[in-house]
Parts: C-alpha cells; sequence; structure tokens
C-alpha cells in the first residue's frame, strides 16, 4: 500500500505575493497520496482546497514547494512531450457542470478533446468508437454524443466531465468538489460512479469537498485544511473516531444527521484560531500522534494530545 | 375503500414496464445554438422584416443604377432641376412631373420639352436622381462594410490579445486604448482626412482608426470571462495549446457577442460616413455617396424637396433596419441578457 503516486512537499501558493493584498491561499502543506487510494480534503469555502488542486495539476504554478508525481517534480519545466504525457496522467474533473463544458461544443467534441490533443484515435470511426464506449462507461448513452451540453442535467454533465478525464487513460484524477452543485440523489450516483471506476481501472483520487459524510464514505484518508494550513491528516475513520484537531473537532460538530433525537442534543462546537494561544517562541509543526495520525500543533498540545489520546473503536 | 379497490377489474389493468435504460434518453431533437439562435430570430417580426427590406436595398443598391438607362454622371443642364416623374404612377397626382415654378404649379417636363422619365428627378446640373441614390448608397454601404469589417479585424484581435493574455501586455494595450479614446474622434478625423487625399479610401481609414476600439474592449470583457471558465481550465489540463483554447472555446463563445456588435457598427458607420460628406470632409463630386446627396439636398430643401427626400429615407431605412436586426439578434444571441 506504501507505494505513493503523489507526494507534496511544503507547497506554498501565494497570490499577489509582496503586495499588500498577498493572499497566502496554500501555506506550507505537504502530504502524499498512495497508488489505488482516496485522499478526501476537507475543510470550509475559500481555505485553499481548490486552490491545491489546481496548483498540484499546474493550472497555478506553484511559489514554493514540490509536488511529486511518480517521483518526477511537475512544477519543473519540461519538455513538451513531458509536458503532454503529465497531462495525460493526472486529470481532473471539476466543481460546477455547467460550466466546466463548452456550450458551444457538442458532447463527441467535448469528449473527444483529450484524444485529438494526444492523438488517440487514428480515425474518426475509432474516435467515435472510443467515444460512446466512454459515454456507456458512464452510464450514458450513444445518442448523446450529437447532443449539446445545455440539454443535459447537472448529474448527466457531472458525468460527461468524468468522462472526457477518463478519455486519455489517466492515473491520477482530481475530483474539485464534483458533487457540491448535484442534488442529493445524484450525488450517490455520481460517488457511486467515481467508486466503480476507481475499481475497474485503479484510479487514484485526490477528492476535494466540504461534504464531510461523502467525504468520509469516498475516501481512505483525509486531510483538514483550514486557511491554507493542513490541520489534521489521518484515515477516514481514524480521523472520524478520533479528531484531534479543534477545528476538525467542530467540523464534525457541524455535520447534521438525519435522526431528530439526536438533532435536539447536537451543541455546535465552535472553532477559534486564537484559542491555541500560540506563543512567538513556540513551534507549530504537523506532528504524528498516533500511527499515520498527524495533527498541527505545538509542543505543548502534542504532549497534552498524547496524553489525552485514547483510541476509541466504533 | 378497501373493498372498492379489491373489486376493481383484474383486466382492465396492464402493468407497466420502465425500461431504464431509455431513462436518459432525450426526446427534444438536438439543436445547435445558432440553429436555437434562427428559431428565436424567426419570431421577431421586425427584425424579420428589417432582413426584408436591408435585402431589398442592398439589392437596390446593386441594380438600381441601371435599371433606368440613365447615368449617375452624365451632366445634361437643359434637364436640369426635373423633379420626379415616374410612369403608371404619375397618373395619381404625384411624382407626375409638376413643379412650383414661381408659386405656380406647371409641368416643367413640358415646358422643358423633355421627354424622359426621371423617376426621381434631376439635380442642378441635370443628373439623374434615381441612379445617383442607389449609387450612393452603393458606397455608403461599401463604405459601412468595410470598414464595420476592419474594426471586427483589429478590435478582435487586439481586445483578444489584451484579454487572453493578461498581465502587463493587457495593462499596456488597455493605455494606448485610453489614450485613443482620449482624443476627441471627430478631430482625428479631420486631421486624417487634410493629411491624406479625400476620398473612399481616406474615410474608411478615418472611420476605423478609433472606430475598432468599442469592439475591441466588448472582446477583451468577453475573454476575461470565459477564460477562467472551468471548460477553459479543462481543455488546458488535456494539454490544449493556447491556438487552441482560443480557436475552439473562446471564439464560438464571443462569436454571438461579435456578430451582435458588428450589426451595430455597420449602421454607425454608414451615419458618420454621411455626417462627413454631410460637413464637407467626405466625397469629392463627382462621386455621391448618401451624405452628398442629402448635403446637396440640404441646399434646396425649400424649392425643391425631394432631392433631399428621397436620400434621406434610405438613409433612415437603412439606420432602422440594421438596428432592429441587432435588436433581434442580440435577443435570439444572448436569450438571457447576460452581457
Amino acid at each position: 500500500m506504501s507505494d505513493v503516486l503523489l507526494e507534496v512537499k511544503n507547497l506554498k501558493q501565494y497570490f499577489n505575493e509582496g503586495k499588500a493584498s498577498e493572499v497566502r491561499a496554500i501555506d506550507d502543506i505537504s502530504f502524499a497520496i498512495n497508488r489505488g487510494e482516496t485522499f478526501g480534503l476537507v475543510g470550509e469555502s475559500g481555505c485553499g482546497k481548490s486552490t491545491t488542486g489546481r496548483t498540484i495539476i499546474r493550472l497555478y504554478d506553484a511559489t514554493d514547494g514540490e509536488v511529486l508525481f511518480n517521483g518526477v517534480n511537475v512544477q519543473d519545466k519540461k519538455t513538451k512531450a513531458a509536458n503532454k504525457d503529465f497531462n495525460r496522467k493526472m486529470q481532473m474533473i471539476f466543481q460546477d457542470p455547467y460550466a466546466s463544458l463548452n456550450p458551444r461544443m457538442k458532447v463527441m467534441d467535448i469528449i473527444a478533446e483529450g484524444i485529438d490533443v494526444h492523438g488517440l484515435a487514428s480515425s474518426k470511426k475509432e474516435r467515435r468508437e472510443k467515444v460512446i464506449s466512454l459515454l456507456e462507461t458512464v452510464g450514458l448513452n450513444r445518442e448523446h454524443a450529437e447532443r449539446y451540453p445545455h440539454e443535459f442535467s447537472g448529474g448527466q454533465r457531472q458525468r460527461i466531465g468524468i468522462a472526457r478525464a477518463l478519455a486519455v487513460d489517466p492515473e491520477f484524477i482530481i475530483a474539485d468538489e464534483p458533487i457540491s452543485a448535484l442534488d442529493v440523489s445524484i450525488q450517490a450516483q455520481v460517488v457511486n460512479l467515481l467508486k466503480e471506476l476507481q475499481e475497474e481501472r485503479g484510479l487514484t483520487y485526490l477528492f476535494i469537498a466540504h461534504d464531510l459524510s461523502m467525504v468520509k464514505y469516498i475516501s481512505d484518508r483525509i486531510g483538514v485544511m483550514y486557511f491554507g494550513k493542513l490541520v489534521e491528516m489521518a484515515s477516514a475513520d481514524e480521523l472520524y473516531r478520533n479528531p484531534m484537531h479543534a477545528y476538525t473537532k467542530s467540523l464534525l460538530s457541524a455535520i447534521p444527521l438525519p435522526d431528530p433525537i439526536y438533532e435536539r442534543s447536537r451543541v455546535r462546537t465552535p472553532y477559534n484560531p486564537k484559542d491555541h494561544n500560540y506563543g512567538s517562541d513556540e513551534h507549530v509543526e504537523f506532528r504524528e500522534i498516533a500511527p499515520e495520525h498527524f495533527v498541527l500543533c505545538s509542543d505543548k498540545e502534542f504532549e497534552e494530545m498524547k496524553k489525552n489520546y485514547v483510541p476509541k473503536e466504533s | 375503500m378497501k373493498k372498492d379497490i379489491e373489486q376493481l377489474p383484474q383486466e382492465q389493468f396492464e402493468r407497466v414496464h420502465i425500461d431504464s435504460s431509455k431513462a436518459e434518453r432525450i426526446e427534444k431533437p438536438s439543436l445547435s445554438f445558432w440553429q436555437d439562435a434562427w428559431l428565436r430570430l424567426r419570431k421577431n417580426k421586425a427584425a424579420i422584416i428589417s432582413m426584408v427590406v436591408l435585402v431589398l436595398v442592398v439589392l437596390m443598391a446593386l441594380i438600381g443604377p441601371h435599371l433606368n438607362g440613365h447615368d449617375g454622371t452624365t451632366q445634361n443642364l437643359r434637364h436640369a432641376n426635373l423633379p420626379p416623374k415616374m410612369p403608371g404612377i404619375e397618373k395619381m397626382g404625384i411624382m407626375d412631373g409638376y413643379g412650383n415654378l414661381s408659386g405656380e404649379k406647371v409641368d416643367l417636363y413640358a415646358m422643358k420639352k423633355v421627354d424622359e422619365y426621371y423617376w426621381f428627378g434631376t439635380d442642378g446640373l441635370g443628373r439623374d436622381l434615381f441612379t445617383r441614390l442607389w449609387e450612393g448608397t452603393q458606397i455608403s454601404l461599401l463604405i459601412a462594410f468595410v470598414a464595420a469589417m476592419i474594426d471586427l479585424v483589429i478590435g478582435v484581435i487586439y481586445g483578444g490579445i489584451s484579454g487572453y493574455f493578461g498581465g502587463r501586455t493587457d495593462d499596456i494595450m488597455q493605455r494606448v486604448v485610453e489614450i485613443l479614446i482620449g482624443i476627441p474622434t471627430l478631430i482625428v478625423v479631420i486631421l486624417m482626412l487634410m493629411i491624406m487625399e479625400p476620398g473612399l479610401m481616406a474615410i474608411i481609414i478615418a472611420i476605423s482608426i478609433t472606430g475598432w476600439i468599442g469592439m475591441s474592449r466588448i472582446v477583451r470583457a468577453q475573454i476575461l470571462k470565459f477564460k477562467n471558465q472551468e471548460f477553459v481550465l479543462a481543455a488546458r489540463t488535456l494539454g490544449s495549446n493556447d491556438s487552441k483554447i482560443i480557436s475552439k472555446h473562446l471564439l464560438p463563445n464571443v462569436l454571438g457577442i461579435i456578430v451582435i456588435n458588428t450589426m451595430f457598427t455597420i449602421p454607425n458607420a454608414i451615419f458618420f460616413e454621411a455626417f462627413l460628406s454631410f460637413i464637407g470632409l467626405g466625397l469629392q463630386p463627382p462621386s455621391a455617396s448618401l451624405g452628398t446627396l442629402i448635403n446637396d439636398g440640404f441646399k434646396v430643401m425649400e424649392f425643391q424637396p425631394y432631392v433631399l427626400l428621397f436620400p434621406a429615407l434610405v438613409i433612415s431605412i437603412l439606420m432602422i433596419a440594421f438596428n432592429l436586426i441587432g435588436d433581434g439578434l442580440r435577443d435570439a444571441l444572448d436569450p438571457k441578457m447576460k452581457d
């Protein structure tokens, strides 16, 4: 399992660097994703989840840090061929199914875009067949190829977006909140499709979302982000059972359950970053408090957490 | 109640099987963006009538000068200042060749012993106004189309580069535009016409020299809007290069706005040309444009109103038609009026 596909090391992404309007969208985060697993990234709006995804796939140039994909730094300048190769291996599914498909193109051309760019089909017929088989993979049918995106529902569009990403046979897919714009019944459909595809094709996902229950369902490991920093990282079950960082606790306390009796007694724990009260000499860093369970904390907090850590089994 | 249901005759019911494979079917015929727009445009009566009128005017501009056998430039002083006379209509009491001569209505054709018909009359030099009108329309339309095309090409390229590449390129290009737009157009045009030989080319260049700015701004705004849309990001992650992104993703989406804007540029160019000709900076005689014809007519408005009437009518029709078509296209291409 420890076959690392993607490794992010001290990644930083600052916008308007050096100006008064500087935004530290990603502030020194590190994590690794193993081949074949799903890594969930959660956090509130604007905490840098999407920016992380986009920096990894090089839509943005990182301010500092490294992203190693198969051991190669993706941020390095490379030859055209190497770039194309990278584009094939890493793909992205976008958040808004209404904005992620070009309204002037037929579904056929949208899905075939990657095939055209990388010359994966030798003839028109082969191209067509590939697109149709991709459509069928995502649960649509061949008639849909000749239609325009506006004729589809949100869930169908999202599946077209998935088919487009799959067209180039990627190893790694960044799913940037692929379900947050869909209604609940369709969310399950899309998430299950992603799971099936993972089993069939051995895909690795970086799943960005803010819906905690969905992330727990799909992810093997979860990272929690807060204001550009990764505050906690653990396996999905471990994180839910033993949240250590105050922000994670607050996040988990915000999950509503379809249980009126529980809901009446549920108390949301607010999170205030000032509660940490870090002194200027305290060294705040990512520490492992239990095997494979990392928390952003200071020395003092680290000792306390270790003391208080009682592994709960559900 | 329960009993009633049990008593319902079994044979009258038929079990319906839902074929889940057809659940995703779309019944509606597939329409492309332009087909859809045409369906909407077709419902707009004003736009359709304007289109027909416009086609007629363009046709007349092309064939009109050859219809009545007169020449637009031949001067015939014996036939000067004749009122309109058209076969057929003359019996209805209008366009019958009668005109005012020192307060009295007299048949000027009979008086001057002219046998030919001048449908729209003649000017002070005895030139046939019908022929001159359509020749002038031709020139005006030509100037307008060429100027609009130049605006389109320069505006789209300039705005596209500025918007797509952004950053410092955009900053510099927009400052240049701001400087250009700060100079009053009329001053630029007058200066241009002073250094250039007056004529067709001079007017086209004069109109285009600042005319593309509007187009470039619109295109830039559109490109800025689209270039960070997720479908463009998706194309980028798939490895598409800039030229592919521009030609396949950005231009098709901006095209509607470009068409609409061009539809409004053309009448503006016609009007501007007429204005230049009217103030005497435009075409030089003997060539005619709608502007010079109106200028000629304006001088004799009190005595021979028909000299002014026909070119004024044609220019009004052109302006209204183009504007209505532009409006119709805007409604058809952008039904949500997002832009």
